[in-house]
């Protein structure tokens, strides 16, 4: 029945909601997880890539992290190729910010930026909403570390830990129970691969199959930010217990 | 004839502006407030070509306020003068430019700082400690090089706007009727009482 | 079967509905709730706030009541992202309008604007209406009058004494209906909206956002604890209330004259 309300352009159904966003909405939960948590001293995001050949290739760039500007990162789940269109919209944002007023955008405003774009998508045009959420991590003097997440509606919020994408109710219950307010990065990250291991269908996690990326402020105080190598995720995995190898035991 | 000042000190900046309203050698207003605050922490203050300063002034103030509603947040001083600047060069290039020589005082409340910058019609712009523009420049300057220091406080930065002052009137040839004085510090911007009719001794 | 009617974007059907207006004010419905209430000399808007979940983090969580200028406040219920959109558009008239007249909007004016923006997209091509109902409140320039508004998607708006928009907004206009009073002072008014909103909002004082507009002064968001505090002089009112209706009655009209609510309605959908 609710099909008059659903096929072409994002208009309301009789009882007011916006079946294409919520069909958008339902896209994304199919798509790989991606969380991110925020910590005193920084912000870990992390993500699950689902390998679907043996052939691609492993070693190029993030598929699921990407850097929206010098203070600013974030994570996908959803429609790669939509995802694109508004990173590009997002850096372009942020560059321009930075020409007009020579300081970098705020967190919140570069957020409400691509929001807004987003909102757009379900009111005009006669065009699809973007099928992708997002998990923002960023830093800017006014709020100093800054976690957000927004959706295909153009609502957004901001967030301690949050995820988004396939089994983001458990791995949003696994954050809540296992969340400490004053944890460190480096505690943020075991939380994060603790969480993506126990979500994720495979038991095995390697660098192959997840993404991780961090923000945060080195020691003489500048903030910087840090897609992770191979190297580096399979250390982690290793120092956690949940590297291949040792797939036998699951420790903490 | 018109005179621009601006002095920073320890924990506060002044701006001051002549109160005289000139169209060629005629004074047609002797109260004339050559500032607008732009938020809590920015003042401009402007001299130039008669329209487009205060055109130019409120076309600025109006953005900056819609900054601040749209976020929820001000723009800090270091932001509004690159912005400022940019609405210039973008002018400068348009086919009605705009006439004007702004100077930029504020407070940076994140830094903690006292801010000050000199922007002129071609849009050129620089972070001073201490500003004039027009013909204050070929007699303040000289005597705040000599006397400023970063660290004085805000007596100290009035006898330094005094000192200008009381030169500017020893030697311009038409009176400029005194000078409005703004102070920007991180409690915000007031107007700060200024006597201007004390005698001057003229060699 | 209004086949087809509801389709395209805005167009009559042969009864003369624009369905698509009235399925936004569906979604209205299904936002949280929103209160407005005049005084004699301020203004107070009253907003049900979702509870924020643990991981959430308050600092830079939206809200639903925004300035549009320093003197003019608006609530909003329905789709969050539309109201994003719509507040931008009534704040950059509200400092166009200071730029070319030099004065601010009058309440009226920003209220013109709104509704208007929003009766514009329930009658251009390829556009949804906005799916919000707003409570715009303030004070005129020099003026000690306090002003409320309301618009809907439709474009239309009104102006009202009191009045609530939203979730079960009707369970508490008729509250409000009863209860209201002209020349209120501040906490009767600020006590009615908190006492309005309670009639929706169980879980109390956590669950309230209160701001009050007086003449010449900015917006006042009230903290926790002092809607707290209303809330319990509230609650022990109506305590105070049942105890001293119960003797003397019998038990069944003794509890009706405690209800607040009209029969046959619920607390909420």
């Amino acid at each position: 029945m609710s099909r008059r309300y659903d096929s072409r352009t994002t208009i309301f159904s009789p009882e007011g909601r916006l079946y294409q966003v919520e069909y958008a909405l339902e896209a994304i939960s199919h798509a790989g997880t991606a969380l991110g948590i925020l910590a005193q001293d920084g912000i870990v995001l992390a993500a699950e890539r689902k390998v679907t050949s043996k052939l691609l290739e492993q070693d190029t760039s993030a598929e699921k992290l990407y850097i929206l500007n010098d203070n600013m990162i974030c994570a996908v789940a959803g429609m790669t190729a939509d995802a694109n269109i508004l990173i590009n919209f997002a850096r372009q944002a942020a560059q321009r910010y930075l020409l007009i007023y020579n300081e970098d955008i705020p967190c919140e405003q570069l957020v409400r930026r691509l929001s807004d774009l987003k909102q757009g998508y379900t009111q005009r045009g006669g065009l699809r909403p973007f099928g992708v959420s997002f998990i923002y991590a960023g830093w800017d003097p006014q709020l100093n570390f800054q976690l957000y997440q927004s959706n295909p509606s153009g609502n957004y919020g901001g967030w301690k830990a949050t995820s988004v994408g396939a089994n983001n109710a458990s791995a949003q219950s696994l954050l809540k129970q296992d969340y400490k307010e004053d944890c460190n990065l480096k505690e943020a990250c075991g939380l994060a691969v603790k969480v993506l291991s126990k979500t994720m269908d495979s038991t095995k996690l390697s660098s192959e199959k997840i993404e991780f990326a961090t923000i945060g402020r080195n020691k003489n105080g500048k903030i910087y930010h840090h897609l992770w190598g191979a190297d580096e995720i399979d250390a982690l995995l290793k120092e956690h217990g949940l590297a291949k190898p040792e797939d036998t035991e699951m420790t903490e | 004839m018109e005179v621009l000042l601006g002095i920073t000190g320890k924990d506060f900046t002044i701006v001051a502006a002549s109160k005289a309203a000139m169209r060629g050698a005629t004074i047609l207003k002797a109260s004339d407030d050559k500032t607008r605050a732009l938020n809590s922490t920015s003042l401009m203050a402007f001299s130039g070509e008669a329209g487009d300063t205060v055109q130019f002034a409120e076309y600025i103030q109006a953005n900056i306020q819609l900054y601040s509603m749209r976020n929820s947040m001000e723009l800090s001083p270091t932001a509004t003068a690159n912005f400022v600047r940019g609405e210039l060069a973008r002018a400068l290039r348009s086919r009605r430019p705009y006439t004007v020589n702004l100077i930029l005082g504020g407070y940076d409340k994140i830094a903690d700082k006292p801010t000050l910058y000199w922007i002129d019609y071609l849009a050129s712009l620089a972070p001073v400690p201490y500003a004039a523009h027009g013909y204050a420049q070929y007699y303040c300057l000289s005597i705040l090089d000599k006397h400023h220091h970063p660290d004085i406080d805000f007596e100290q930065g009035m006898k330094l706007l005094r000192m200008c002052t009381q030169e500017l009137k020893r030697r311009l040839p038409i009176d400029f009727k005194g000078v409005v004085v703004k102070v920007i510090t991180k409690d915000g911007i007031r107007e700060q009482e200024y006597e201007d009719d004390v005698k001057v001794a003229i060699p | 079967m209004a086949s087809g009617y509801d389709r395209a974007l805005s167009v009559f059907s042969p009864d003369g509905h624009v369905f698509q207006v009235e399925y936004a004010l569906e979604a209205v419905k299904r936002g949280t709730c929103a209160v407005a209430v005049k005084g004699s000399d301020v203004v107070v808007l009253g907003c049900e706030k979702r509870s924020a979940m643990k991981l959430q983090d308050t600092r830079i969580t939206p809200s639903k009541i925004c300035l549009v200028d320093t003197h003019v406040a608006l609530a909003f219920a329905g789709l969050n992202a539309d109201a994003r959109i719509l507040v931008d558009k009534a704040r950059l008239e509200a400092q166009s309008h200071r730029l070319t007249v030099e004065d601010p909007v009058s309440i009226e004016y920003i209220t013109k604007y709104v509704a208007g923006v929003q009766q514009r997209y329930t009658q251009s091509g390829g556009v949804r209406p906005f799916g919000i109902s707003t409570l715009i409140v303030g004070f005129d320039p020099n003026d000690k009058t306090p002003r409320l508004y309301q618009t809907e998607p439709s474009g239309i708006y009104s102006a009202w004494k009191a009045n609530a928009i939203g979730r079960s907004s009707k369970t508490v206009r008729e509250f409000l209906e009863r209860n209201h009073k002209d020349n209120m002072d501040r906490e009767e008014t600020i006590k009615l909206t908190v006492k309005s909103l309670l009639e929706v909002v169980q879980t109390g004082a956590k669950n309230i956002e209160i701001a009050i507009m007086a003449p010449g002064k900015l917006i006042e968001m009230l903290p926790v604890e002092d809607i707290e505090k209303y809330v319990e002089s509230i609650n022990t009112e109506k305590q105070e209330e049942a105890a001293s209706r119960r003797p003397g009655r019998t038990p069944g009209t003794g509890t009706a004259a405690i209800l607040t609510r009209g029969p046959g309605e619920g607390t909420g959908s």
